[in-house]
């Protein structure tokens, strides 16, 4: 053989084998016959053309042929066929909706040029456990302009804006940011321009951005905004700009304006700014953090009094997921994972029950000269079109789920909004969906590959030949049944940590409140004002028919108000080590707050009117700070000390209350009254006899009475806001509640398949026995037996994997062990029962057979 | 099993060739080829890909059946398999050739091809 048929013969190798097989010995002939009939060159250019194009198209032309094939066979059995499509749809469907969350929230790249390179620079205080805390305006300066390792640094503020003079008025959560933030991120103003340097004086003309979501919403997206005034706070601020919807990413906020830098009203300890930047090119995040440890030491030898502070610098992933988030989105898609694996294991089931059902056809096909790898081929080809099949139903409803998921998902629960439904989606869908095709595939096509023709034959295509599949399909109920039981202790300890977080006590009573936000401008009113018309407006709500009481807290539990955290000393004898503090949540609120959110008095009094400004500065603390600061001694009378060096007399202890998560005990906190503190954005609750969202009109048009330009905000009922916070929690146990029952019912299915099969594979066997005097009772015995022996290794199995797993549900659980007992023994006895129901229906079948007729079946 | 010949109408060029080459004797493959390329003047050369895939088909619809493996002493005396028509394929080139006489008839009476002569 010379080199051309060499090289000939593995051009032949794109055939498919069978046609290698039966043609290749007579095309390399052909070949010889033609070499030299023309010059070298053009029989190349020939024969490759040739092969290319009739290789594909016997390809194709056996690939049609399975099809029908394969269409045929589905269509003989369409029961076989939808049980199979639903079960591959719902696993596809599934995890293409998990996995459009997880790549919206981790794997997307955050909408801002090379986000890898930005980072956030927070501040840290060690001593208080402040991993992260905010920064100052003052510390931020200094950084500034002493830290080499950023191409640019920017911060923002929170800010609420009143907009008046165009119809209602409207409130809105705006920001206020240095004009380098834009720049920083690497975004765009979408129209108009962005904030220039000098904007940010305390001496410039007033200028807004607004954001493109809110320019879009409220102004129909017209561009003759951009230079025209709108009236905020009862200011002119000329209109800049449009930002792009990416900077809401970052700051929530629906317009912004410069940050004032004041530098004589600024404190070096006044922590409110969210500083961020830029890392240059060949910085690491590791050399830029040491390098702001030196920046923040060289600082605090200037100012010591921020010399239990520090620097910690985040990754913008980082900051932005969570760990509980993080943790819930992986422990969700493993949990989708294997509910796919669970369908893909009761598919290959289904196939090779199938399979051993035509091994005879198989049998005589390979007898009358069909190759094994033809035949797998033609498995292959089946279990792929069912898996597209599947797949494909699978991706459509990816796609409704991801808008119901869009819908459903309370608005701040993700960092990213909404999820896009993009091509990544659909090719995971189709990645996915191509390896089940292969996965539950392979199974069937390799036991055709090694069936022993002979025995077969032999057996009259009656028996399954040999232990070895039984054993693999008993492996694979097994492994579903314990999958199964993985995600169902999960489900169950989630389901029931959501149901403590339910019932935990929150320190008062949430039930008939209502609550909005009410922000005074400063320009309107100045701070000796705000109190007086805040005095005023509770007085008048109070009198409203249905209204119990109403107050005002800078920050109501669980709401949207200012969150205020803050270290505390005490002067005089106390339980603190010398020189640390204690941090404590801040809140200024007006007298009537305990009696309106019915919060115990435990010692003391409450706020009166007369703990106003021109007294010196009064504070009810909580039980848990008292404990703190004082232990079991009387704090009444005792002074605590913020870090500006306010001092404040303790006159009543209260009960604690749970502000932000129901998750968390309550920390140390302490009330300022507002009448002493001036608050002018506040959270106002009002406490109803009726349905709280039935005192809302009288609360309009109270306050519509004091200042027609006033809106109100954020109306939300206490509840609401309680349900809003147990987002996550809820979500998870509902998501994994449905994955689990949904997985249950996958494994009962593939139970009752392998045990059905089983007993019509053994009925020669039973029908002996019975004939040799066994009684129905121990044929049914055997058939549990069977059955119940796999339930309860696969249970075993997925205890002992929920037990290995624990570490990782842990952290989102809420006063349950991740190894309950009861929790592991319930799931235990559901899924044997589950498994008990599934297997009684063959093995009754089982024991009603006709002996004769038994032994007499071929 | 086998199907109304009508129903492989009209016949893709390659295939009716292949049934008219083997129609008077058995052929081997190359002698197909050469068969096919004299009676079109060179113009239409089968690739031994098309070749075999047609065959392929053929000998599955049963136009054609495969005879023993035997030498061919006008070439080189290697052992090649012969291919020759069967009453099927007869049947089914009979009616291809009908439904081309019709289309010729056809056409010459619209004045498109020459007058039989």
């Amino acid at each position: 053989m010379n080199w051309q048929e060499r090289c000939y013969r593995v051009l032949l190798l794109f055939y498919p084998a069978q046609f290698r097989c039966e043609y290749g010995a007579e095309l390399s002939q052909l070949f010889r016959d033609r070499i030299g009939e023309r010059s070298s060159f053009l029989l190349w250019l020939e024969t490759i053309a040739d092969v290319a194009l009739s290789a594909s198209r016997e390809h194709g032309l056996m690939l049609i042929h399975d099809l029908r094939y394969a269409a045929r066979t589905m269509r003989k059995s369409p029961a076989f066929t939808l049980a199979a499509m639903l079960t591959l749809a719902l696993g596809v469907g599934a995890t293409t909706a998990i996995f459009s969350v997880v790549n919206a929230v981790m794997v997307r790249p955050l909408p801002f040029a090379a986000p890898d390179r930005l980072v956030r620079i927070a501040e840290k205080n060690d001593k208080l456990t402040f991993s992260t805390f905010s920064a100052s305006v003052l510390n931020f300066l200094n950084w500034r302009e002493q830290a080499q390792s950023f191409d640019g640094m920017a911060f923002f503020a929170g800010g609420v804006f009143n907009l008046t003079g165009r119809g209602d008025p409207e409130q809105y959560v705006g920001a206020t940011v240095t004009p380098s933030l834009l720049p920083v991120l690497g975004l765009r103003p979408v129209a108009g321009r962005g904030f220039a340097e000098g904007e940010d004086l305390p001496q410039a003309t007033p200028v807004a951005m607004l954001g493109e979501d809110l320019w879009r919403r409220r102004f129909g997206g017209d561009p003759k905004l951009v230079g025209s005034v709108l009236h905020f706070n009862g200011i002119a601020y000329t209109i800049v700009g449009i930002a792009p919807a990416s900077l809401n990413v970052l700051t929530g906020a629906d317009l912004c304006t410069p940050y004032t830098i004041d530098l004589k009203n600024e404190k070096r300890l006044n922590h409110v700014i969210t500083a961020v930047g830029r890392l240059k090119p060949g910085v690491s995040l590791a050399q830029a953090q040491s390098e702001m440890d030196t920046v923040f030491t060289r600082v605090a030898r200037q100012y010591p009094e921020i010399q239990d502070w520090g620097i910690k610098l985040q990754t913008f992933p980082e900051w932005f997921v969570s760990p509980p988030l993080w943790t819930a989105l992986w422990v969700l898609l493993a949990a989708v994972g294997f509910v796919l694996l669970i369908a893909c294991a009761n598919v290959a089931n289904l196939l090779l029950s199938r399979a051993a059902a035509r091994q005879k056809e198989i049998a005589v096909r390979t007898a009358m000269g069909a190759s094994r790898g033809r035949l797998a081929r033609q498995l292959l080809t089946e279990s792929a079109a069912l898996a597209v099949l599947g797949g494909g139903a699978g991706a459509v409803a990816a796609l409704f789920s991801v808008r119901l998921i869009n819908a459903a998902l309370p608005p701040n629960l993700l960092p990213v909004q909404p999820i896009p439904v993009d091509a990544t989606l659909m090719w995971f869908a189709a990645a996915v969906t191509l390896a089940t095709g292969v996965v539950f595939g392979l199974a069937p096509a390799w036991q055709v590959a090694r069936t022993d023709l002979n025995t077969v034959l032999k057996q009259g295509g009656r028996s399954s030949g040999g232990a070895a599949r039984p054993a693999l399909r008993r492996a694979l109920v097994g492994g579903e049944i314990a999958l199964t039981t993985l995600l169902l202790v999960g489900a169950g300890l989630l389901i029931q940590s959501l149901g403590r977080l339910e019932r935990t006590k929150v320190g008062f009573r949430p039930e008939k409140l209502l609550c909005f936000q009410v922000a005074l401008p400063q320009t309107r009113y100045p701070a000796a004002t705000v109190w007086g018309f805040y005095e005023n407006f509770l007085a008048s709500l109070e009198t409203l028919p249905g209204v119990k009481s109403a107050a005002t807290s800078s920050g109501i539990p669980f709401g949207a108000g200012s969150s205020t955290r803050t270290p505390v000393t005490a002067p005089g004898a106390s339980k603190l080590p010398p020189g640390t503090g204690v941090p404590v949540d801040w809140r200024v609120v007006s007298p009537s707050f305990f009696r309106a959110m019915e919060i115990p008095l435990l010692r003391g009094r409450t706020f009166t009117a007369a703990d106003n400004a021109s007294v010196p500065l009064t504070t009810v603390v909580s039980e848990e700070t008292a404990r703190r600061v004082w232990g079991s001694d009387d704090p009444l009378g005792r002074t605590l000390r913020f870090g500006n060096g306010r001092e404040f007399t303790v006159v009543g202890v209260v009960g604690g209350v749970r502000l932000g998560s129901l998750d968390q005990a309550p920390l140390p906190g302490i009330y300022i009254s507002a009448a002493a503190l001036p608050f002018g954005a506040v959270d106002v609750v009002v406490r109803t006899e009726g349905k709280p969202e039935s005192a809302l009109a009288g609360v309009r048009v109270r306050l519509r009475a004091l200042d027609s330009e006033l809106p109100i905000s954020n109306v939300k009922t206490m509840e609401e806001w309680i349900d809003l916070s147990a987002a996550q929690p809820k979500l998870n146990a509902a998501l994994l509640g449905i994955f689990s029952g949904v997985a249950l019912l996958i494994a009962a299915i593939g139970v009752y398949g392998v045990l059905s099969y089983a007993v019509t594979q053994r009925t020669r066997e039973i029908g002996l026995r019975m004939a040799i005097g066994a009684q129905r009772g121990d044929v049914v015995r055997w058939i549990l037996r069977d059955g119940m022996a796999v339930a309860a290794v696969g249970v075993a199995a997925g205890l002992g994997a929920a037990v290995a797993l624990s570490r990782v549900l842990r952290t989102l659980l809420f006063e349950i062990d991740a190894r309950d007992p009861a929790t592991f023994a319930g799931v235990a006895a559901l899924l044997l029962l589950v498994a008990l129901a599934a297997c009684l229906a063959p093995a009754l079948r089982a024991s009603r057979m006709d002996p004769v007729a038994a032994l007499r079946q071929e | 099993m086998k199907e109304d010949a009508e129903s492989f109408l009209p016949l893709p060029p390659a295939l009716f060739h292949i049934l008219v080459a083997v129609a008077d004797r058995e052929r081997h493959g190359y002698a197909i080829m050469q068969d096919v390329a004299s009676r079109t003047d060179g113009k239409l050369k089968l690739s031994p890909g098309t070749l075999y895939g047609t065959i392929k088909r053929m000998l599955d619809e049963g136009m054609i059946e495969e005879l023993d493996e035997r030498p061919d002493p006008e070439h080189d005396d290697t052992r090649r398999r012969y291919y020759r028509i069967t009453a099927f394929g007869r049947e089914v080139a009979m009616a291809e050739s009908a439904r081309l006489a019709k289309l010729l008839g056809q056409a010459r009476a619209m004045g498109l091809a020459p007058r039989k002569s």
